[in-house]
């Protein structure tokens, strides 16, 4: 090498040394890069809190031995342990946690004994408080209401504090520890007769330390839905399936199922996929991401976010009212036209108007003999389809007959006008020799909403199919205050119902969530006489000096806008 | 290389220490501040505050009655809309039912048992405002497979209020942290190895570039010692190994111009000699036949012209010997002598050569001592020249011996045969043992030649001597006399590997054995006793 290249190379490293000493370009500037979006978390997980049970300490008191106990209850299915440890051998032995969970309020109070002289051996306390629900064990959460009193047997431990000898069987939650670890969760099984729409079960469930909750929700989505849709939804899954593992990777969720399922035979994959996909999306879950599904670690199917949503709304979204006995869009573009036919002449003797689903667009409404029934196309007549004098408002299911309840004979009616037979009788065994006022049909085609006399609202649905068409599984949902007449009732969406009550100081409208109870009031201005609703959309027609006019809900749920300021009356949707 | 893997190597290990001490330093006290601000979070919401009851007591149910459970939903990210977070929370309350909270799946028997003895010795200490405590370790969580670098921070959470106490424990797992230290780890093993070989790549290529020329400049030196004068050195560049070629082949070049002009001076010189003595010839051959007739005629000159003829005789003589020693060394000088080989007795030699030398012997009173051995000693010889080694070195001996007998020994080995002439005259100091032979040198410049002898005897006899592949060596002491020792291999041409007499005399080596060996007390007597042996 000769000098001077020796000189170079020295020089070009001392101008390394010397730029890498200033550390003024650590991180070089760069253009543009694509870059793959990594959301903050885990896709398929929720955070959650628990509770850490302690066990019985020498130097609590009963009250604080108690709330130990109860504490320890709300953290039994991760440590069973604790509990056992505040029961006595004999508790121990008699005890079962096995039951529906009663969950009462969190104010709950231990009233103590009269203080004795120390020596009883055995001391009982009530436990008080109030009830808020029961979780069965199908996940069902029940609200109730009262109080709740039970008795707690106590003996004084050997080293010190105080141990529990007798107990109320199952485990007993606050509000709180519901709160805490459970959660609201929505599953998705198939209408039973039609098996084309999706149909939602809301349970609670319980938060698993070590498992995810994508894995948590899909095994009880692989189990059969609670006593509420008890035969009257079936699902994709043939028995036997199970859930090898849920894994995620950058954008994309796999669950690997295994089990019967065929990976060759793709007639059931549609639902699988919709089943799955909306089981996991409505619970927060793998939002916006690719679901790949595999059987046994073969592909089966691959759901993209976005694709066609036909498993939840294919009713129709148009909104129509009626004036003056016609019934009129409204809409931005159409709003005022009368529909086609009959049905949007204005004329006198129909009211309780009801729409079918779009796709076969007929209007049913109450006349004074009965039910009549008039397409909406160009020159559809009015033709009377179901006979009675005291029926209840007509209602839509999506298979295209409308119902009605005979209050005369106690009996519910359905007439399908594409069997081109007169009205049939159904089957609901649970309503006999009660005052069915409304029956309103939901529209995944399942759920039934029953009113009862003035101020009782039961939710039932449509179990078994043909001729064994039955409507069962009748619950109570909610009834009003003393003083409250129901005077309408309307299906949000599959899970939530509106039900507006009045008394003569005032209205309320809820919107209640058929599958936990949830009550939220939605605040009111005008008087309304009816309402509707279609997912997030709420229209009323209110009565205000001037006559009637229709209200639509504003997004914020507090404030409602006016769309149509006179003669105009009962807005409808399609179905519900 | 070994220097430069130290180098790496600690290089590599201060680097590493560097950026593990920042990366994990970094990570601990952004977590130790979010533990620290989740504390506070906590210990806000559990302060009963006046307002909040008020407000609890009109909102009835409303909101969490908990205040805990509302705080473990904002610090674990559990609330509604709230992000999962990358760390775990612990709560501990062991004295009041139902007030401890956990994340994720963290249960109280994660907390390493030495951070929760220091928690608890913070709480009975009453040192609420104690910073918190790290630990660093490896937990196996319950929903984990395998164990995962996970560092704790534990704090306490004192209620003023009602006295409680809440351990609070973070658990923020370093497995990235880890898992980034272990890949730097990597690169920088990976480059410190790339780093060695390239320096050692390095070292190489500069150790060729210049160990090379120097190496090819040793050996240009060493040929050039050898003789080769036209060796030079390739020369490339301009740097300092091409200037030390160039010096070296401006000197090479300037002894080789040098070298040539002695030897052409030195053949001047020889051929003026030998051109000088051959001219002479003819003229004193002239002279030489004149001086013939007028010194057999000498009887009838007068007695002063008599001796004049037979002065200018004897120095003609000595001319004409000088002139024929001059011719021979000149003919050594031209390379120019040749041998007659034959197998000779030395014996027989020698005893010719003294032969030859007993009348000028006679005439010094001198007397030759002669150690032949019995048998014969064969070997090949120029019988001429060897004759006249042996009689250059008995007339020397006569001539120096100063009348004391001279001993002549013949010894012959296996591979050669050897005469030592030894006389017992002044001897010769130091360093005349080279210089003897060399021409026309003398002892004593003052002293006059008395046997006549040319000067060049000696020389010419090393010449001989040279030219038979054997020795001839001078050995000498003042007062002790001088010994001459020829030595020549038995068969012409073979080298030499010793001579089968020694060239100091024994007696003179035997004495030297003693004095070395006496006691210094025994010293100065034998000195005496020595010295009286050496004038005997």
């Amino acid at each position: 090498m000769r000098r001077t290249e020796r000189l170079g190379l020295v020089a070009a490293i001392m101008a390394l040394l010397a730029w890498s000493g200033t550390g003024c370009t650590v991180i070089p500037p760069t253009g543009p890069v694509t870059l793959n979006d990594i959301s903050a978390g885990d896709p398929l997980g929720k955070p959650f809190q628990r509770l850490i049970p302690i066990g019985p300490r020498p130097e609590w008191g009963i009250e604080d031995t108690i709330r130990g106990l109860q504490a320890a209850m709300a953290a039994y299915p991760d440590d069973s342990s604790v509990v056992l440890e505040y029961l006595t051998p004999t508790a121990r032995a008699t005890w079962s946690p096995a039951g529906p969970v009663t969950v009462i309020d969190d104010a709950f109070t231990v009233a103590l004994p009269a203080p004795g002289d120390g020596s009883e051996i055995v001391q009982t306390v009530t436990l008080k408080g109030s009830s808020v629900a029961t979780i069965k064990e199908d996940d069902s959460y029940v609200p109730a209401a009262g109080q709740w009193e039970r008795p707690y047997e106590l003996v004084k431990a050997k080293d010190g504090g105080y141990r529990v000898n007798a107990l109320p069987q199952g485990l007993l939650l606050t509000s709180s520890d519901v709160e805490r670890a459970y959660r609201s969760t929505n599953l998705y099984y198939l209408n039973r007769s039609t098996e084309d729409r999706l149909v939602v079960d809301r349970v609670r469930l319980r938060m698993k330390p070590g498992e995810r909750f994508a894995q948590t929700v899909l095994e009880r989505l692989l189990k059969p839905p609670t006593e509420a849709l008890k035969d009257a939804v079936s699902t994709s899954f043939p028995i036997g399936t199970t859930i090898e593992s849920v894994t995620s990777g950058e954008e994309r969720v796999v669950i690997n199922l295994s089990g019967p399922l065929d990976p060759l035979d793709l007639s059931a994959e549609d639902a699988v996929r919709a089943q799955i996909r909306y089981t996991l999306n409505n619970n927060d879950v793998a939002k916006g991401r690719t679901i790949e599904l595999q059987v046994d670690g073969e592909q089966y199917s691959v759901d993209r976010p976005g694709s066609d949503e036909h498993w939840l709304d294919d009713s129709g979204d148009s909104a129509y009212y009626v004036s003056q006995g016609a019934i009129r869009y409204l809409g931005k573009d159409t709003s005022g036209a009368y529909v086609p036919g009959a049905a949007g002449e204005p004329r006198g003797g129909y009211s309780k108007f009801a729409l079918s689903k779009e796709s076969t667009a007929l209007v049913a409404a109450v006349t004074s003999t009965g039910i009549s029934m008039a397409p909406l196309t160009q020159g559809g007549r009015w033709q009377e389809v179901i006979h009675g004098e005291k029926l209840t408002a007509p209602t839509w299911h999506r298979d295209g007959s409308v119902w009605t309840y005979d209050r005369d004979a106690d009996v519910l009616l359905r007439y399908d006008p594409a069997a081109g037979r007169g009205p049939q009788r159904v089957s609901a065994p649970k309503l006999d020799g009660l005052d069915v006022t409304r029956l309103r049909i939901a529209r995944d085609g399942v759920r039934v909403a029953v009113t009862t006399g003035k101020n009782t609202v039961q939710v039932g649905a449509l179990t078994g199919e043909g001729p064994g068409l039955v409507l069962g599984n009748l619950q109570l949902l909610t009834t009003t205050e003393v003083g409250f007449e129901i005077t309408d009732v309307a299906w949000a969406d599959d899970e939530h119902l509106l039900v507006l009550a009045q008394s003569k100081d005032g209205q309320i409208l809820n919107e209640i969530n058929v599958g936990d109870g949830e009550t939220v009031g939605v605040p009111l201005k005008d008087r309304l006489e009816s309402v509707t609703a279609l997912d997030d959309r709420v229209l009323a027609a209110a009565t205000t000096e001037k006559g009637t006019k229709i209200l639509e809900l504003n997004q914020d749920r507090q404030t409602w806008t006016p769309q149509i300021d006179s003669n105009a009356g009962t807005p409808l949707f399609p179905l519900g | 290389m070994v220097i430069s893997v130290i180098v790496v190597v600690v290089l590599g290990t201060f680097l590493f220490g560097q950026i593990n001490k920042s990366v994990v330093e970094g990570s601990q006290k952004t977590s130790v501040g979010e533990a620290f601000a989740d504390r506070l979070q906590i210990a806000d919401a559990l302060a009963p505050n006046v307002a909040d009851q008020a407000k609890a007591a009109d909102g009835g149910q409303q909101g969490s009655a908990n205040p805990l459970d509302a705080v473990m939903n904002a610090v674990t990210g559990a609330g509604a809309g709230g992000t999962q977070k990358r760390y775990d929370v612990l709560v501990l309350n062991r004295s009041l039912p139902g007030a401890s909270r956990g994340s994720g799946s963290v249960v109280p028997e994660d907390v390493p048992a030495s951070l929760q003895a220091g928690v608890q010795r913070n709480i009975r200490e009453q040192q609420y405002d104690k910073p918190a405590l790290g630990y660093m370790e490896k937990i196996k969580f319950a929903d984990a497979s395998q164990a995962r670098l996970t560092y704790v921070v534990g704090g306490v959470v004192h209620v003023p209020a009602n006295g409680q106490n809440y351990e609070v424990y973070h658990f923020f797992p370093f497995n990235e942290e880890e898992e980034l230290l272990v890949n730097v780890r990597l690169a920088i093993v990976v480059v410190g190895f790339g780093l060695v070989l390239l320096l050692a790549a390095i070292a190489y290529l500069v150790t060729r570039q210049v160990v090379t020329p120097v190496r090819l400049a040793r050996q240009a030196a060493e040929r050039l010692a050898s003789g080769k004068l036209d060796e030079r050195l390739k020369v490339r560049g301009e740097d300092d190994l091409a200037r030390l070629a160039n010096s070296f082949n401006e000197m090479a070049a300037n002894l080789a111009l040098k070298i040539h002009q002695l030897e052409e001076l030195s053949h001047v010189q020889r051929q003026f000699v030998s051109d000088v003595s051959h001219e002479l010839r003819t003229p004193l051959t002239t002279v030489r036949m004149a001086a013939d007739l007028l010194y057999d005629a000498r009887e009838d000159f007068d007695p002063m012209a008599a001796r004049s003829a037979e002065l200018m005789q004897n120095q003609l003589e000595r001319f004409e010997s000088m002139l024929a020693d001059l011719l021979e060394i000149s003919r050594y000088d031209a390379g120019a002598a040749t041998l007659d080989l034959e197998p000779v007795d030395v014996r027989d030699v020698v005893l010719r050569a003294i032969g030859d030398s007993e009348a000028l012997a006679e005439r010094h009173a001198t007397r030759f001592e002669l150690r032949l051995p019995n048998e014969p000693c064969m070997a090949e010889i120029d019988n001429r020249r060897v004759e006249r080694i042996l009689r250059n070195l008995l007339f020397n001996a006569i001539e120096h011996g100063e009348g004391r007998d001279i001993v002549v020994t013949v010894g012959a080995d296996r591979d050669a045969v050897a005469i030592a002439v030894r006389d017992h005259g002044i001897g010769l100091k130091p360093g005349e043992e080279t210089m003897v032979f060399d021409r026309f040198w003398r002892a004593d410049p003052s002293r006059a030649r008395t046997i006549g002898g040319t000067g060049l005897g000696l020389a010419i006899s090393r010449e001989d001597a040279t030219l038979h592949g054997g020795w001839l060596q001078a050995w000498g002491q003042p007062g002790e006399g001088s010994q001459f020792r020829l030595t020549l291999p038995r068969t012409a041409g073979t080298d030499l590997k010793g001579s089968p007499l020694p060239l100091v005399p024994p007696e003179i080596e035997m004495r030297r054995t003693w004095r070395t060996a006496m006691t210094p007390v025994l010293l100065p007597a034998l000195g005496g006793d020595g010295a009286g042996h050496a004038e005997d």
